[in-house]
């Protein structure tokens, strides 16, 4: 990283932004603050942002609608700030293309973590994508569709591969469900969710070392599900 | 027209006889015509025309007259009332039949006349009753209004709807009589009633019609049905109605009660569903309000805990937390005072008060809102007001955080403080966009928002509400105007005994 990552703050509440804005630049990121959706596209124009720290309640425009806009616009991250009970915007939020969401009230340490995955993937979208991944003592080969857990290679069928191949590709991420029954059973099995509690259910039997407490597969409940990369400290 | 029947058959029976000694004098003095005949048709057309117009008593009088006349004037031996030629014993006989025969068919038709106008004038009185039920809106008080209604469109002088409610009886009753029907009276005429419907042809009613002497009157009791199903009594003394009448009025008052039922269970179903909707705009209103202050609070907690924070920045997070927090007192103040206001629980406290006593007190609950407005105090009397000012200045309060939250900090809010025969008028007038005209009939809502302001402004529709609330609670009223000359204003009038300053130094 040669300059700091500039990160578009928008929210109309201002005291949101005065306690939000010092934390953020004290962890050297480069703030600037929008209260409206029409500010946050003007300055999206003039200096794009690295990441989009976006509240869904603006007054001049909803903000699903926005998280629309902006992802024509820009393929800058998008983290969506809401209100808990607002499950069916966040959802929307994320199918059309925000990265990932808080819910207020949140920690500091929560939205910080979200910001340094989304943006580790803006900036390692330039390097090549890895043949494998290792988190922990587990270790997916996607070249040759094999999982090792402590040496100890664990038999997946094909559909059980793709899921993990696809939330681990999007690591410390959430896919919402639709997006997941998309990718793996394709557009017409996307109200069928039964599918994917199915084979989640068969895949954390093989994966996770204790299926009734996942440390990799975490569910978002109502919204869908996330690879975690660093399950240690959660 | 009960009384002036004797009178009128007196005066017809006169008519009658006159008419006939009329035509004898004529026939027989004055044309000198003895032919018995032309005399027999002329008796017969009077004795028709006496049927028609009076009685069939007079028509029958008139008939025996006529043949004595016929008899003595024009039948041989002309002069007395023997008979020679047997042959006119028949033709007498004959014109005496004929005679009674008609005048009887003639009043018949005359009562079928009498008897169909009269179930005319029953059918337009319970025409107009039905569209007095059907114009009745306020189900509380529909049934008492149902049995002044029958009292009325059917002139009867008592008229009782009776309801039974267990072992017990709702009785509503109407007309001048007053008569008290009690409880057994009630149980024991209702209990034949409920065994079936039958229809008695011969009578023209359905069974179940009882009739009871109660006070020297005679009371008909007539099951109230609907359908086959009876739910109650009617009463009625006074006027005779017909019995078909009766029954159609049962039955018509039977549907405006069930009517009336229905307007209370669709009254209070629309009761049910305006708290649920109530609930849950103070749950969306809440999760926002809540969520805002507490995640800058949390962030801004943390910020300070951190050590990479410059002093300035510090006073910055604490005042971010200071702000917040008084945002959330002042938001758990307003859930408070509504449900004060909802529950009842506020009572007038009334004391003598100096109307700046008031407004100092309002600006006080909102001096975090009001920073850095200016205002403008307009309050030159010298008259004290007995009112509650702890409710008053509550009110007063929502209106000024209201003004504020409308303008622009630079602009003043202006302030009026008025002592006037009626009491204390507060008016609060500012700068602001004004009120909508979609909003202003909804602006005492609770948790409307102005069309506008729900983007631009944070708030939770609550203060205005909670102002009505609390002034309606010392009988004072408020409401929001806008200013000819831009911005809205918003006027307390609360009715207080007033006098002035030096008197209440001296008592």
């Amino acid at each position: 990283m040669t300059r700091p990552a500039r990160i578009l703050l928008v929210d109309d509440e201002v005291p949101i932004q005065r306690a939000l804005a010092p934390l953020l630049r004290s962890r050297g990121y480069d703030i600037e603050a929008a209260g409206t959706a029409s500010e946050a596209f003007e300055v999206m124009r003039a200096r794009p942002a690295d990441l989009i720290v976006l509240d869904l309640g603006l007054p001049d425009l909803d903000g699903v609608e926005v998280c629309r806009r902006l992802r024509a616009e820009s393929s800058a991250p998008i983290i969506v700030l809401s209100a808990r009970g607002g499950e069916s915007d966040k959802v929307a939020a994320l199918d059309l293309g925000a990265d990932d969401y808080v819910t207020k009230p949140f920690s500091p340490e929560e939205l910080l973590a979200r910001i340094r995955v989304a943006l580790r993937r803006v900036f390692a979208a330039d390097e090549a994508p890895a043949g494998r991944l290792q988190v922990g003592d587990l270790v997916i080969d996607y070249d040759r569709h094999r999982v090792v857990r402590q040496d100890e290679e664990i038999r997946l069928t094909p559909k059980e591969f793709d899921l993990l191949a696809l939330l681990a590709r999007s690591a410390d991420r959430v896919l919402t469900h639709r997006a997941i029954l998309k990718a793996i059973w394709g557009p017409n099995a996307v109200d069928q969710p039964e599918h994917l509690w199915v084979l989640m259910a068969q895949l954390r039997k093989k994966i996770e070392p204790d299926p009734a407490q996942p440390k990799y597969l975490i569910s978002e409940p109502w919204v869908g599900y996330r690879f975690v990369t660093e399950p240690a400290d959660v | 027209m009960v009384s002036g029947r004797p009178w009128s058959s007196v005066v017809g029976l006169g008519l009658a006889l006159v008419a006939i000694a009329g035509v004898t004098a004529t026939l027989h003095l004055w044309l000198r015509l003895n032919n018995p005949t032309i005399a027999a048709l002329t008796y017969l057309l009077i004795i028709l025309i006496a049927a028609t117009v009076s009685t069939l008593r007079v028509a029958t009088a008139a008939s025996v007259l006529g043949v004595l006349c016929l008899n003595f004037f024009f039948m041989p031996p002309v002069g007395t009332f023997t008979i020679a030629d047997p042959q006119n014993w028949v033709a007498l006989f004959v014109f005496l039949a004929v005679s009674v025969v008609a005048s009887n068919l003639s009043s018949v038709a005359r009562e079928r006349a009498r008897e169909a106008m009269a179930r005319r004038d029953e059918l337009a009185r319970l025409f107009d009753l039905s569209r007095d039920v059907l114009l009745t809106t306020d189900s509380r008080e529909a049934i008492g209004q149902l049995a002044r209604f029958v009292s009325r469109r059917f002139a009867l002088d008592f008229v009782a709807i009776c309801l039974p409610r267990g072992d017990e009886w709702d009785v509503f009753d109407a007309g001048a009589l007053g008569l008290q029907l009690t409880s057994d009276q009630l149980s024991k005429a209702f209990a034949g009633v409920d065994g079936g419907l039958e229809f008695d042809a011969r009578a023209r009613t359905y069974a179940g019609h009882r009739e009871i002497a109660l006070d020297d009157h005679r009371v008909r009791l007539v099951p109230l049905r609907l359908g086959a199903r009876a739910i109650g009594l009617l009463a009625a003394a006074g006027r005779p109605v017909e019995p078909g009448t009766l029954d159609a009025l049962a039955g018509l008052a039977a549907i405006a009660i069930e009517r009336a039922h229905f307007l209370d269970e669709r009254k209070s179903a629309e009761v049910a569903r305006r708290s649920e909707e109530l609930k849950s705009a103070l749950l969306a209103s809440l999760g926002h309000d809540l969520r805002t202050p507490l995640t800058a609070i949390r962030v801004a907690a943390s910020n300070l805990q951190a050590s990479w924070l410059a002093d300035v920045d510090r006073r910055e997070q604490s005042d971010v937390i200071l702000t917040e927090v008084e945002r959330l007192s002042r938001l758990f103040q307003n859930i408070l005072e509504m449900a004060r206001v909802d529950a009842g629980a506020l009572a007038a406290d009334v004391r003598w008060v100096h109307p700046s006593e008031i407004l100092e007190a309002a600006r006080d609950q909102v001096v975090h809102t009001l920073a850095g407005r200016r205002l403008e105090v307009d309050a030159a009397q010298e008259r004290l007001v007995r009112l509650d000012p702890r409710l008053t200045a509550s009110a007063l309060a929502h209106l000024l955080e209201n003004a504020a939250q409308y303008t622009a900090p630079g602009a003043p809010i202006e302030v009026k403080l008025t002592v006037n025969a009626e009491g204390l008028m507060i008016s609060v007038r500012d700068h602001g966009p004004g009120i909508g005209a979609e909003d202003l009939p909804r602006l005492f809502d609770r948790f409307y928002r102005g069309q506008d302001a729900r983007a631009r402004v944070s708030g939770t529709g609550m203060g205005l509400s909670i102002a009505r609330g609390m002034l309606a609670v010392e009988r004072g009223r408020v409401w929001g105007e806008n200013c000819p000359d831009g911005g809205a204003r918003f006027t307390i009038l609360v009715p207080a005994e007033t006098k002035d300053a030096e008197a209440s130094q001296v008592g």
